[in-house]
């Protein structure tokens, strides 16, 4: 599998075995670009078990809702991050900005907060671990 | 009959709300814990709630039930904390224990159980085999009262997940032919793969089906309105599958409700347990029922733990459990419903 020139792949095989661990498959089953709950067939509580597994893995603390959460935080007061559990264009546009790996076109007028798990690659997660790593955010 | 027990095992559980844990924390004296003067615990309020029988003429076993006495919110945010806590709690059990189950979160936090068993020599059963098992039982009864057992259309929701994809496997094994399912693109491929009916979500998967397994682990996943009028939802642990209050005509049953045998008395503070657990006083979840089986046949095997449960273990627990009395019903709260009263109910 060709890896993006930016992915370490030491770190991305770490990922992908905490991947591979904690929904039952073999390494060669988990891709970068992997789409985590339609292709993987991960359910919530996969995604919790991951994370717990990427933490001990890194030694990091990836918290609850990270991507929401950063995303909300990046809002400036008065920005409107979600209608009725619809995101909002703002939304729509920090999160595409949040998330490069996924196709712009996956950020579609309408999208429910609910489904946002489902445009997550396992991309979207090596970014996070390597953005903590980064920033210094250790266990 | 000997006082002392043949094997122990230790049952670890956690509250669901803060006036939970303050009873139990008064219960394990633990008072600023239980006055609310201290809101976060620590190890030292790991602590024994009650103890749990299972008497036969040759055998006794006996189980210590322990609170991990953090909040679902706590156990989620820090789930190292919450490896730490079930630590200290197996080790106040007092005295041997053989076998360590995991209720509720606690069988799904740190690696659901495979982080705790690397700390212990006891083997750490989650209570996701006996859970599916229960489910499936009750599936097969609800679907047998309704009279669309083994060839009607049946749902399962969350069945990629631990306990659904076990459900499927139990009713397949049965002799259940149609059993829909939410998958899209490549996870429906897999599906039809499976002898699975595959939809492109769960309110279709459930559409014109009298019995629907709820075995996601996500919550309100389906509108009350999806379900078919007539139809019965086999509910499985927590979250709840409805994202509101059943409408009239469908019915919501717990999915892992077990009956326990005559053997088993749970003494006067366990009957509290009971209550606050949600059990009723006549009913026990699935969940338990695996620790204190190991525990009375001296297995050292987990029939559950990490995501997969195996074949093997599914096909142990339905032998085993019966064996030991233990008996899947549907319940509907505190009450048994027997499947013959679900067809004069959809049917009058």
């Amino acid at each position: 599998m060709d890896l993006p020139s930016h992915v370490d792949p030491k770190t991305f095989e770490i990922v992908r075995s905490c991947f591979a661990e904690a929904l039952g498959l073999d390494d060669d089953e988990v891709e970068y670009d992997s789409k985590v709950i339609d292709d993987l067939g991960a359910e919530s509580l996969d995604l919790l078990d991951i994370v717990y597994r990427l933490e001990r893995a890194f030694d990091i603390r990836i918290p609850r809702g990270g991507i929401e959460k950063v995303t909300r935080e990046g809002l400036e007061k008065g920005d409107v991050y979600e209608v009725n559990g619809i995101l909002t264009e703002l939304a729509l546009e920090k999160l595409s900005a949040a998330m490069p790996e996924v196709p712009r076109e996956e950020f579609r007028p309408g999208l429910k907060v609910s489904e946002v798990p489902f445009l997550f690659r396992v991309a979207t997660f090596y970014g996070l671990v390597v953005s903590l790593l980064e920033g210094g955010e250790q266990g | 009959m000997s006082a002392v027990p043949d094997s122990r095992f230790v049952f670890l559980v956690h509250p669901f709300t803060g006036a939970v844990r303050r009873a139990a924390a008064l219960r394990t004296a633990r008072p600023r814990l239980g006055l609310g003067l201290r809101p976060q615990p620590t190890i030292d309020d790991a602590r024994p709630i009650c103890r749990l029988v299972l008497e036969t003429p040759d055998r006794l076993v006996e189980g210590v039930v322990v609170t991990v006495p953090m909040l679902p919110e706590q156990l989620l945010d820090d789930q190292e904390a919450a490896l730490a806590m079930m630590r200290a709690a197996v080790a106040r059990a007092g005295g041997a224990v053989d076998v360590v189950g995991l209720g509720s979160l606690l069988a799904v936090v740190a690696g659901r159980g495979s982080a705790l068993q690397q700390h212990l020599w006891q083997p750490v059963t989650t209570g996701a085999a006996a859970t599916a098992w229960a489910a499936a039982e009750n599936a097969k009864a609800a679907a047998k009262g309704l009279g669309v057992w083994p060839h009607g259309s049946m749902a399962v929701l969350g069945h990629r997940g631990t306990v659904g994809t076990a459900v499927v496997e139990l009713l397949q094994a049965d002799g259940a032919t149609r059993l829909h399912v939410a998958a899209r693109d490549g996870q429906a491929r897999r599906a039809r793969a499976q002898g699975l009916v595959p939809f492109d979500d769960e309110a279709a998967a459930a559409a014109g089906c009298l019995v629907v397994v709820g075995a996601s682990t996500t919550g309100g996943i389906l509108h009350p309105r999806a379900l078919t009028r007539g139809a019965v939802l086999v509910d499985v642990a927590i979250p709840r599958t409805l994202s509101g209050p059943a409408r009239r005509g469908t019915r919501v049953l717990a999915g892992e409700a077990v009956l326990p045998p005559r053997t088993y008395r749970q003494g006067r503070w366990g009957s509290v347990y009971h209550l606050l657990a949600g059990y009723g006083p006549a009913h026990l979840f699935a969940c338990l029922v695996e620790p204190m089986i190991m525990a009375a046949e001296g297995r050292t095997q987990p029939f559950a733990q990490g995501r997969r449960v195996s074949s093997q273990a599914l096909r142990d627990i339905r032998r085993l459990a019966p064996a030991w009395g233990f008996e899947p019903v549907l319940a509907n709260h505190w009450r048994s419903v027997t499947p013959g009263r679900l067809r004069a109910h959809h049917h009058p």
